[in-house]
């Protein structure tokens, strides 16, 4: 186990629907409107600037009257195939990075997704906001688990 | 200072020489030699590393060993699985809207 895998999610589905499809779902504003917030939540594309250098912005009205903002950068497109972006999400967590792998495979489309989380200012940063308190009791239980 | 996991990864040289360790365990000095920057650097890093528990050291003879502590590297992963539930809700959403444009596609030829 490298030390980036620790810091790295992966999803891997296939996709029932043709890698033409899947691209414009995942690329066009007006579908990512449709299902990038969670169930029954409107979110608004501020900003889509679909190209390399360029930012995404989505907001969406959080219950308590404050917006969660998701946005980023796109540092790599290669269309059909790939999409890399950085990508923060206030206030939840900032400065993880995104890629998404798509492949043909027939009629499907194979869909790879990495979060890679950050490295050393991110920690640095979040340290500065406390924000490891609340995985602090996650922590505790799981440090009781594995010292049995 | 802080000393636990997150404070271990903070640094891409500790990065490495977790790396390094998680193969097998090695002297400092043989850590030091995989590394262009300076021994004692090295040996900082080394002395934060055993300090945050993600690695220990034993002596055998007049060589000190490095050795990896798998347990302690844990929470990282944790940590970071926080958030897979997420990114599995969100991946559902665009599969579920998908199979709706899908449909819709086929109904239009």
């Amino acid at each position: 186990m490298s030390s980036t895998d620790n810091r790295t999610i992966t999803i891997k589905r296939t996709f029932d629907a043709p890698l033409k499809l899947v691209w414009e779902a995942w690329t066009q504003p007006e579908h990512i409107a449709q299902w990038w917030g969670p169930k029954g939540a409107a979110i608004t594309v501020v900003e889509h600037n679909f190209t390399v250098g360029g930012a995404w912005k989505y907001t969406m009205p959080m219950p308590n009257g404050q917006e969660f903002i998701s946005e980023g950068v796109y540092s790599e497109i290669v269309e059909f195939e790939r999409i890399c972006t950085s990508a923060d999400f206030r206030p939840m967590t900032e400065g993880v990075e995104l890629q998404i792998i798509l492949a043909e495979n027939g009629n499907k489309t194979d869909f790879t997704f990495h979060v890679i989380h950050p490295t050393e200012e991110y920690c640095k940063q979040q340290e500065k906001m406390g924000i490891y308190n609340g995985w602090g009791s996650a922590f505790d239980r799981l440090d009781a688990l594995v010292s049995k | 200072m802080r000393r636990d996991v997150f404070q271990a990864i903070a640094d891409p040289v500790r990065r490495d020489i977790i790396g390094i360790l998680a193969q097998e365990a090695l002297t400092v000095n043989a850590v030091a030699e995989k590394f262009d920057i300076s021994r004692p650097a090295v040996s900082k890093h080394i002395r934060i590393l055993n300090e945050c528990g993600v690695i220990s050291i034993s002596k055998k003879g007049r060589e000190r060993y490095c050795h990896i502590v798998p347990k302690n590297l844990l929470p990282v992963s944790v940590w970071v699985e926080q958030y897979r539930k997420l990114w599995e809700d969100k991946l559902d959403s665009f599969e579920t809207y998908l199979m709706n444009l899908q449909t819709k596609h086929k109904d239009n030829e």
